[in-house]
């Protein structure tokens, strides 16, 4: 038999347990709006553990991580650094807002801030800003998925066709069970991921260069600028510090704002549970060593592959490999992908109806679970589409993805701890706050020090949603009380 | 130990790993030399802060444990 072909089957018998675990959870879950977006808050330690971890970890660290190991090299500690930041901050948070869903039942991060910040058009706003966000990163999974097939099947399974097959089997369990389905399918994909990650991650190093200490001697000596902080830029050039430190900073402040993670609080069973997630959380981070040891196998690897992001499948193909270990990566990278298309999938209709729509249209519980639905759909069916135009600026458009998503961080925050603020000042802060991060995306030549467009946002944010609240009267003190007690 | 003293220093923990993983505090560390379990230098020290940080929030956790119980929450 030919090699694609047993590397097609292996493919397949993945997909299917995939479906089947998706499919079996969903038989768990309740027919209701709780039920949909956040399980019945049913989730335990194991589960939480493994959906917080796939759902971080998408395509883009596990395609784009070695990706940037082998093209920008130090550059790429980034993402080792700022994920045990941005997570630890939630042992606080997360409790506390999953205190606030059950009282007020709250689902979205949206409901959470306009329950303190009565506003229908500061819920449509934050919708507005998830979605603008989710798009990108959705069709930054699916190209990821449709790349890895079509490489791996040298070409057979087309990209179109891979990304349409593993996306349309995502859409089936999550349309048919939500929330539970993502948990249990993710848990399965998470094990999936580290355990091909640290076996390649070890493998391909000890296999070229007889271990990772000689392969980043070898490195030292023949390429010192691509081991050397902080790294280099996709054209090769050094980096500048204050680009890779605004990077951190925004990224930490961005990871838990996305709504498919910041859900996950209303999602657990109980506050232990968050915070024993939060606890382990660093040591799924710690995957993306043997991660960056994949990407930096191939930097004296003799070849190259078509772009960076392609080195993963291209070590695999390139260092001859039995198809069985080829299909395996291959049904890891689609892990990685999926875990996380689905959870962006799942959330984005969650936002858009329950933050945008009920707040003009009063639906009952199962017009809106239906609308939900055909929203999954939807966002699937634009994010496809531009899944398959080969937009050069869409790397640009998730790294801008951040900027936008950490704005939201300022009004949750203060929603949570602060009292004296208030509607006005939470939505002119929102507004000056994105406004800035997208002018500077349009206009990347004016950045201060080279700083990260979210971070020069925050910078305009955070004042104006103090100065602002500080000018406006202050809340009546019986809202306060409902809120907070 | 109190719970007020157990937040302080895990906030500290975390600015000082803040601080140690950007600029400028990572400047002295970011070398390649010496490999640390075959890693480079500075690759080892960022994965070490992030190890850190599971011990800190697991003795935070226990503290934090004992003044529910005893607080009823």
């Amino acid at each position: 038999m030919e090699q694609w072909v047993l590397v097609s089957i292996i493919i397949a018998g993945y997909l299917l347990l995939t479906l089947t675990i998706g499919l079996l959870a969903g038989r768990r879950s309740s027919d209701s709006v709780a039920g949909f977006v956040a399980a019945d808050r049913s989730f335990g330690l194991l589960v939480m553990y493994f959906v917080t971890g796939a759902s971080v970890f998408s395509a883009f660290a596990f395609l784009g991580g070695p990706g940037w190991a082998y093209s920008r090299g130090a550059a790429a500690f980034y993402i080792l650094a700022y994920g045990a930041l941005g997570m630890a901050p939630f042992y606080w948070m997360g409790p506390r807002a999953a205190s606030l869903g059950r009282k007020h039942g709250f689902v979205t991060q949206a409901q959470l801030v306009t329950g303190r910040f009565p506003s229908n058009s500061l819920s449509s706003i934050i919708a507005l800003v998830s979605l603008v966000a989710f798009v990108p990163y959705i069709t930054l999974q699916m190209r990821g998925a449709g790349i890895v097939i079509e490489a791996v099947t040298d070409g057979h399974v087309p990209l179109w066709l891979g990304a349409a097959v593993a996306y349309g089997i995502v859409i089936v369990y999550v349309l048919s069970a939500g929330a539970m389905a993502v948990g249990w399918t993710n848990t399965f994909q998470g094990i999936f991921m580290v355990v091909i990650a640290w076996a390649l991650g070890l493998y391909l190093p000890f296999r070229l260069y007889g271990g990772v200490r000689p392969m980043f001697e070898r490195i030292a000596v023949e390429r010192p600028d691509l081991l050397t902080l902080p790294g280099l830029t996709a054209a090769g050039d050094p980096w500048t510090w204050g680009a890779y430190t605004s990077l951190i900073i925004v990224s930490a402040v961005g990871l838990m704002m996305w709504p498919h993670l910041f859900m996950k609080a209303f999602t657990a069973k109980d506050d232990e549970t968050l915070r024993r997630t939060v606890i382990l959380f660093p040591t799924f981070q710690l995957f993306l060593i043997p991660i960056f040891l994949i990407g930096f196998s191939g930097v004296l690897f003799a070849g190259q592959p078509p772009a960076p992001d392609f080195i993963l499948p291209f070590m695999i193909l390139e260092t001859g490999l039995p198809a069985i270990v080829v299909g395996l990566f291959c049904a890891g990278a689609l892990s990685a992908s999926m875990s996380t298309g689905d959870a962006l999938l799942h959330a984005s209709a969650s936002v858009v109806v329950q933050d945008g729509v009920t707040k003009y249209l009063d639906l009952d519980d199962r017009a809106q679970r239906r609308l939900m639905r055909g929203i999954v759909l939807l966002t699937g069916g634009i994010a496809y589409y531009f899944a398959l135009d080969p937009d050069s600026s869409l790397v640009q458009l998730l790294a801008s993805a951040y900027g936008i998503i950490s704005q939201l961080a300022p009004p949750v925050v203060a929603a949570m701890y602060w009292k004296r603020a208030t509607t006005t000042g939470a939505i002119s802060g929102l507004v000056a706050g994105t406004a800035t991060a997208f002018f500077f995306f349009l206009n990347p030549e004016l950045k201060l020090l080279d700083l990260h467009e979210g971070v020069l946002g925050l910078m305009v944010h955070i004042p104006t949603l103090v100065a602002v609240s500080l000018l406006t009267p202050k809340q009546d003190e019986g809202h306060l009380r409902g809120f907070f007690s | 130990m109190s719970l007020k003293t157990a937040r302080a220093l895990t906030v500290a923990y975390l600015a000082l790993m803040t601080i140690s993983v950007t600029w400028p505090g990572l400047l002295p560390f970011a070398r390649i030399e010496p490999l640390i379990l075959g890693l480079p230098f500075s690759m080892a020290w960022i994965a070490g802060w992030v190890a850190g940080s599971v011990v800190v929030l697991y003795l935070l956790d226990r503290v934090e444990r004992r003044y529910r119980q005893e607080g009823g929450d």
